[in-house]
């Protein structure tokens, strides 16, 4: 444990506060600096924004200076490692790293490892522990809460070419493929035969496997099939001494503890994943989407917990307000009504006659709360175009302004009160939000439009941001469904968790990774770490 | 995403169109998973996103372009597969120009990336020179193993791609109007083209025939070119803009003199650029304005023919046509299913080839200053055109055709050949073995009109 | 042994753990004790049951969720769920019966902590997946809590799911939430008979392919069929391979039939109608076909078309009847009593064909001097030391009785 106390050590060094003065001196001159070349170290690590960080409430740790130093040799190091072909060192490539789809924090890697081996990580990964040199694990750079999110004294280890499909086994129903596929390409490998892999958050198309299982990520299908973890059979993971372990494989539960479910939404904080074993499913006969558009969010909110009161368990429950249809609406023209204040897209699977039947129910259902306008999908293209709308509905807000997506869960009967407090809570801050989210299991995403080039309004974003996620606890919820704590929600874990509730949780991060050295920065408070730490030790 | 220019870079419009595009993007990584290099590599820097940010620091900072920015926006195919994937509808096409550009003007190339540059942008646009290297080719191709040895990867790959034989001239180089007999229901101008008309001269010939058999004028104006898409793609701006102003003189004369209909253009390559007349020349008075015409009057030839009923094709087959989306017509011009709705019309049995929206790594010039990308991923085209055992594979654009051609031994023609084949044009070259699985349609003896007033 | 200690809140049972912790005495954490019998036998000083905290806590059937105190018969959730119709849909084994105790008395606590989950575990996911919350109190006498009531909640590491499974020896959970889904409108089985075991598994295999949704796919060995209590099955005399599909009254006619199709090559099977299914899943979810004791009872767990393999390799040694679930993956093998219950046979043939091995009955000797649950590797074992320790350093909670030290 002497390691851990150091490290932890280095987490509470924090930046300190009364630099904010100086930094907000320079952020009058920084027209003028900003046409200076700055030397590249200054422009590392500012989260937020460069010039004018001190809007964040959220801080890095500071960097082991030492390590930094040692750059130049540490590159020289993994060069002869892994090679110079899969090691990134020059300011320009690692600036590309240098964030993830959380822009507003950004921090240059130390350097950055693209291995195509489990070998290779595995050798990075144990000259890292001996160097005490921390780590990033990058799959492909989707997550919103700044899950890859650098730190300028850690190597980023990005396993986006390790792609492969190793083995698919129809009759056992699993594939066993490379951590850094696609999630989509997981699905497309074994769609031939009618198979799918079933976690389809919205970044499907391009997030990889390795960093769904970090984050446990969700989708609009979980209602049925589950999210990562109820998928994922086993993992070949690489420890931070890089030390091979395969956890759980074929077979469908574990021997021991569930180190696998563990493991599957720590954040890259125990090891890295470089190959898995997921569960492949027979994708039903068919499926269709229906829209059903109300006047209020209320009355869709208790049509949700009617159809779930039914017995009937769709695949999909999707909930979209006004200002969220009318962006998917002029992006994929899945035939959205615009007249609605709320539309659920509700999907049903099986056998034609079966989906006629259930799409019936459900209108049944439905009419109670009012429905003022109500469609069938007409058949697979408009289907495809209904999931293109909803799926793209982050870009596609994208097209009218920047924004900060939230990721709380609440529980499905306060929907209508939390609804309406997010309402006034953007209100407030004087700021619009355009609702989406997954209403079958209660899990908002609520899209704070802002402008990014704007500190102050940037500011009241987080503010508002922090005060619906708290809301979502209070309720009976919490602060993440599917998107991972990471670095946005790290501050705003004390809401949810005692103080021995995360020493628990930071005792089991060392239980893998004694010497912190894993994804620092991320998932609980930097006084915390420290403090849990010192509990452990 | 946030963006960090000041009011004074800001005042340079390039600049500015670059803050708005960058604008848009939210950096959510949707792009890198459709991006013809990122599938290939799987790094961040040869993703459009990497490039996008890369691109953003470079501008941001004002400065000349690095070696490594260079590298990663050189190997970007501006397949634009990210543009049809984007949800946020970020403009990667002008943002990547715009690099392109700056890195023209700041950037250190070596001094055989130079040279081949200009010997390409000196070569290829002008079919006389085109036709005079080709043939010299063959005598260079004992020296390959020298040349790969040297480094000359370029060189190399160039005398690979140079087909062995060349068809000869086309009966209709232009410049003059192809009228047809009878009713006449439109007047077109055709882009004539500067490379195609050497490597495969039939391809202006059937689309003549095929429009001409509708009653199309079809005009080849004096004066027009290559449309500039490869100085264009090099980041030349002048040299490319020297060009799209004289083809905009051209056809701008045409318009003049009587009414057009449409600039029809056969190699979707040229047709994306020629669409872009009206963006690249709007910052210059004397022609923003005639540019924006020629522009608006652009369309692929298989988009203006499936405006015409083309009746009942005069020869039927079953044949397997694998077709094969250029980038250019699917991602640069989004026209996707008039192609694949004409040839089965035709008769043909069409084929989606899987990862369709892939490019197969010609782009341009893209097959010689990058050849071991290009080598790539043309055999994983191939290997996707394969796994639907096609009886030949058709393509809307020249660049494709030669690049698939060289990685298969599956017969490729342009999808405008195998339309005027259907239509009662000549067997297309390289198809001749199919011949025999292709019958007559009996026609009627009397139109339906007669019938029902007889 | 003396009177067990009933803790009836958190924070008694914290004040008697941090009790025993200072006098770094070992303590048997249990429920209704249906699973004494399980694991290695242990020293301990005292009993801690969780019999005293019980009830149900929360209950939304529009949200589908429960929490329950771990000590609440699980007989009392199930029918407080019933009265809604809705269920456990990991449908949770009962090992009462094969381990020589009544079937009916378990406590939800105690499913949790040894992760049970019964034939519909094939589609619905186990125990593990539907346990989304926990408070409970660790080995350092700490009261904690992880997960919550929503359904999609990834807010810090899941250490409800680290706890399933864990046989209460990293912590009393006295509070549990859990996901719950509505109980099918009807059901029915297909039943073939007499199929040697590597055609039954491909049958079951190819049902699981079928979009029909099959929710039961198990395979009884003749010997064990011979012990159902359904009178005309037992009758049969000949192994039975079972499909269950469960749904909507129409959907189930039609896909019943659908893959009464698909399956045709293997025969004409028997029909089960509702309550039929009900009664023969039922008595599958208690093991009752596997009492026969002395015998040895293992529990294989492999990927399942290798389940009839592992079970020819393993009868080259010894007799051996086999209930398969899980569509082979799970394989419950009842084995001749002898002095390691056939421990080396059975890993090694484990070994070959991958997954793991747990002797679920055996007499308590060879229960201490065989491993009951699967070797680990050095480094698995010290990942499971170190996450013991981080939740009860001193090791207290049921030393011993998955891993020797742990």
């Amino acid at each position: 444990m002497g390691r851990a106390i150091e490290a932890g050590h280095d987490f509470v060094q924090r930046q300190s506060r009364s630099s904010l003065y100086d930094r907000g001196r320079q952020n009058r001159h920084k027209n003028e600096t900003r046409m200076q070349q700055k030397p590249p170290d200054q422009r590392a690590c500012k989260s937020r924004r460069r010039g004018s960080e001190t809007m964040s409430h959220i801080e890095l740790p500071a960097p082991d200076s030492a390590i930094v130093a040692r750059r130049e040799a540490i590159v020289a190091d993994l060069v002869a490692l892994v090679g110079a072909g899969t090691v990134v060192a020059d300011e320009d490539g690692r600036r590309a790293f240098e964030t993830d789809a959380l822009t507003a924090y950004r921090c240059m890697p130390l350097a950055v490892v693209l291995p195509r081996t489990t070998d290779e990580v595995s050798r990075v990964l144990r000259y890292c522990y001996e160097n005490n040199v921390r780590v990033v694990p990058r799959g492909a750079g989707t997550s919103l809460c700044g899950g890859a999110l650098p730190a300028e004294d850690a190597i980023v280890i990005g396993v986006s070419k390790m792609n492969r499909v190793i083995e698919i086994d129809y009759e056992a129903r699993f594939a066993r493929v490379e951590a850094g596929i696609t999630n989509l390409a997981i699905s497309a490998a074994v769609s031939e035969r009618g198979y799918f892999y079933a976690p389809d958050p919205s970044s499907q198309l391009a997030c990889t496997l390795a960093g769904n299982i970090a984050m446990n990520s969700g989708g609009a299908h979980c209602l049925k099939y589950g999210v990562t973890t109820n998928n994922i059979l086993g993992v070949r993971m690489v420890l931070i001494t890089g030390e091979v372990v395969d956890i759980g494989g074929a077979h469908l539960d574990a021997d021991g503890y569930d180190l696998l479910g563990l493991v599957v939404g720590s954040e890259g904080q125990f090891g890295i994943v470089t190959e898995a074993t997921v569960r492949i499913i027979r994708a039903a006969e068919g499926a269709r989407p229906m829209l059903i558009g109300f006047g209020s969010s209320e009355q869709a909110g208790r049509c949700v917990s009617a159809i779930i009161a039914s017995g009937i368990i769709p695949v999909a429950i999707e909930f979209m307000d006004k200002p969220a249809i009318d962006v998917c609406e002029s992006f994929a023209h899945a035939g959205y009504p615009l007249d609605v204040e709320a539309l659920l897209i509700v999907e049903v699977e099986g056998s034609e006659a079966e989906i006629e039947g259930f799409l019936a129910q459900i209108r049944d259902i439905a009419a109670p709360f009012g429905p003022t306008h109500v469609m069938i999908s007409n058949g697979p293209i408009q289907s495809a175009k209904i999931w293109k709308g909803r799926k793209s509905a982050f870009g596609a807000i994208g097209r009218i302004s920047d924004y900060y997506c939230m990721d709380g869960t609440i529980p499905l009967s306060r929907l209508p009160q939390v609804l309406t407090s997010i309402s006034a809570i953007c209100a407030r801050h004087g700021l619009k939000v355009a609702n989406i989210f997954h209403a079958g299991d209660g899990n908002l995403h609520p899209l704070i439009l802002y402008n990014a080039n704007d500190p102050a309004e940037s500011e009241r974003a987080e503010i508002a941001g922090a005060e619906i996620l708290t809301l979502c606890v209070e309720v009976g919820g919490c602060l993440t469904g599917e998107h991972g704590v990471g670095i946005e929600k790290r501050d705003l874990m004390r809401v949810q968790f005692s103080d021995v509730d995360l020493a628990l949780q930071m005792r089991i991060k060392a239980a893998f990774d004694p010497a912190w050295l894993l994804n620092p920065g991320k998932v609980f408070p930097l006084d915390a770490a420290g403090g849990g730490l010192g509990q452990a030790a | 995403m946030q963006t960090n220019f000041t009011p004074e870079q800001l005042a340079d419009p390039r600049i500015a169109e670059a803050d708005r595009i960058l604008r848009r993007c939210v950096h959510c990584g949707l792009c890198t998973a459709v991006c013809s290099t990122y599938v290939v590599v799987g790094d961040e820097r040869d993703s459009p996103r990497g490039r996008i940010y890369l691109i953003k620091d470079m501008f941001e900072r004002g400065r000349d372009a690095t070696r490594e920015v260079q590298h990663h926006v050189d190997r970007c195919l501006s397949c634009l597969s990210c543009m049809t994937t984007c949800p946020g509808g970020v403009d990667y096409m002008h943002l990547v120009d715009h690099a392109r550009v700056h890195i023209a003007e700041t950037g250190q190339r070596g001094l055989k990336d130079r040279l081949m540059r200009r010997l390409l942008a000196a070569v290829v646009p002008d079919p006389k020179r085109f036709r005079l290297a080709l043939k010299a080719a063959p005598l260079g191709r004992p020296f390959l193993p020298i040349m790969r040895r040297l480094g000359l990867k370029e060189l190399a790959a160039m005398l690979e791609i140079a087909p062995s034989t060349l068809p000869p001239p086309s009966r209709f180089e232009g410049p003059g109007t192809a009228v047809p007999q009878g009713e006449r229901r439109a007047r077109v101008i055709m882009l004539a083209g500067c490379a195609q008309q050497v490597l495969r001269p039939e391809i202006n010939d059937a689309t003549i025939r095929l429009l001409a058999r509708r009653g199309v004028d079809v005009v080849v104006a004096n004066g027009a070119g290559c449309c500039g898409a490869l100085t264009h793609h090099m980041g030349e701006e002048e040299q490319a803009l020297t060009a799209a102003r004289r083809n905009v003189d051209a056809w701008t004369r045409e318009i003049e003199r009587a009414p057009v209909d449409a600039i029809v253009i056969n190699a979707s390559g040229c047709g994306t650029t020629v669409k872009d007349y009206g963006y690249m020349l709007r910052l210059d008075p004397a022609y923003a304005e005639k540019a924006k015409v020629v522009s608006a009057l652009t369309k692929d030839v298989t988009e203006f023919v499936a405006g015409y009923d083309l009746g009942p094709p005069k020869r039927w087959s079953s044949l397997r046509v694998a077709y094969h989306s250029a980038c250019s017509l699917q991602h640069g011009q989004r026209v996707t299913d008039e192609p694949k709705a004409l040839l089965l019309a035709a008769g043909y049995t069409v084929l989606d080839v899987p990862e369709g929206h892939i490019c197969c790594g010609s782009a341009g010039t893209y097959n010689i200053m990058q050849p071991e990308l290009a080598r790539e991923l043309r055999d994983r085209k191939v290997k996707n055109i394969k796994s639907r055992k096609p009886d030949v594979i058709a393509a809307g654009n020249i660049g494709c055709i030669m690049q698939i051609a060289s990685g298969t031994d599956t017969p490729i023609a342009h999808s405008i050949e195998l339309l005027d084949w259907a239509y009662g044009g000549p067997v297309p070259r390289g198809l001749e073995a199919l011949e025999a699985f292709v019958s007559d349609v009996p026609q009627p003896k009397r139109d339906f009109k007669a019938y029902i007033s007889s | 042994m003396s009177e067990p200690l009933r803790p009836a809140a958190d924070w008694e049972l914290a004040s008697m753990i941090a009790s025993f912790a200072s006098r770094n005495q070992p303590i048997e954490i249990v429920g209704n004790r249906t699973k004494a019998r399980v694991g290695r036998p242990m020293q301990t000083a005292a009993t801690i049951t969780t019999q005293s905290l019980r009830g149900i806590k929360l209950y939304e059937p529009t949200e589908l969720v429960m929490s329950a105190q771990a000590g609440t018969p699980l007989a009392q959730i199930e029918a407080e769920l019933a009265g809604n119709r809705q269920m456990l849909a990991f449908e949770p084994i009962d090992l009462g019966p094969a381990t020589g105790g009544v079937a009916g008395v378990q406590s939800v606590g105690g499913v949790f902590a040894a992760n049970l989950s019964g034939p519909r575990r094939v589609t619905a996911g186990a125990a593990r997946d539907h346990l989304i919350g926990v408070k409970g109190v660790n080995g350092r006498s700490e009261v904690f809590k992880s997960g919550g009531r929503v359904m999609k909640n990834v807010t810090g590491y899941d250490i409800a799911r680290g706890l399933a499974g864990s046989w209460g020896t990293l912590a009393v959970m006295t509070e549990l939430t859990f996901k719950v889904l509505p109980w099918p409108e009807s059901a029915t089985t297909l039943v073939y008979a007499g199929l040697p075991d590597e055609f039954a598994i491909e049958l079951l295999c190819a049902a699981m392919g079928t979009p029909y949704e099959v929710s039961g796919a198990a395979h009884l060995s003749a010997g064990l069929s011979r012990r159902l209590g359904h009178s005309s099955l037992a009758a049969a005399g000949a192994a039975l391979t079972a499909v269950r599909v469960e749904n909507f009254t129409q959907s189930v006619a039609y896909r019943k039939q659908r893959l009464a199709d698909v399956l045709s090559a293997y025969g004409a099977p028997i029909e089960l109608d509702y309550g039929e299914t009900l009664a023969f899943w039922g008595e599958l979810r208690q093991l009752r076909v596997l009492s026969d004791m002395p015998s040895c009872l293992w529990r294989i767990s492999t990927s399942p078309r290798n389940g009839p393999k592992v079970v020819a390799a393993i009868r080259r040694h010894m007799t051996a009847e086999a209930y398969y679930d899980w569509s082979g993956g799970l394989v419950w093998l009842e084995v001749p009593a002898s002095a390691d219950a056939g421990a080396s046979d059975i890993r090694r043939a484990v070994a070959v064909h991958g997954g793991h091995a747990t002797l679920i009955r055996a007499d308590p000797q060879v229960r201490s001097s065989v491993d009951v649950f699967q070797p680990q590797t050095p480094t698995l074992e010290r990942l499971t030391r170190n996450l013991k320790a981080a939740f009860d350093p001193q090791g207290i909670l049921n030393p011993g009785r998955m891993y020797a030290g742990v």
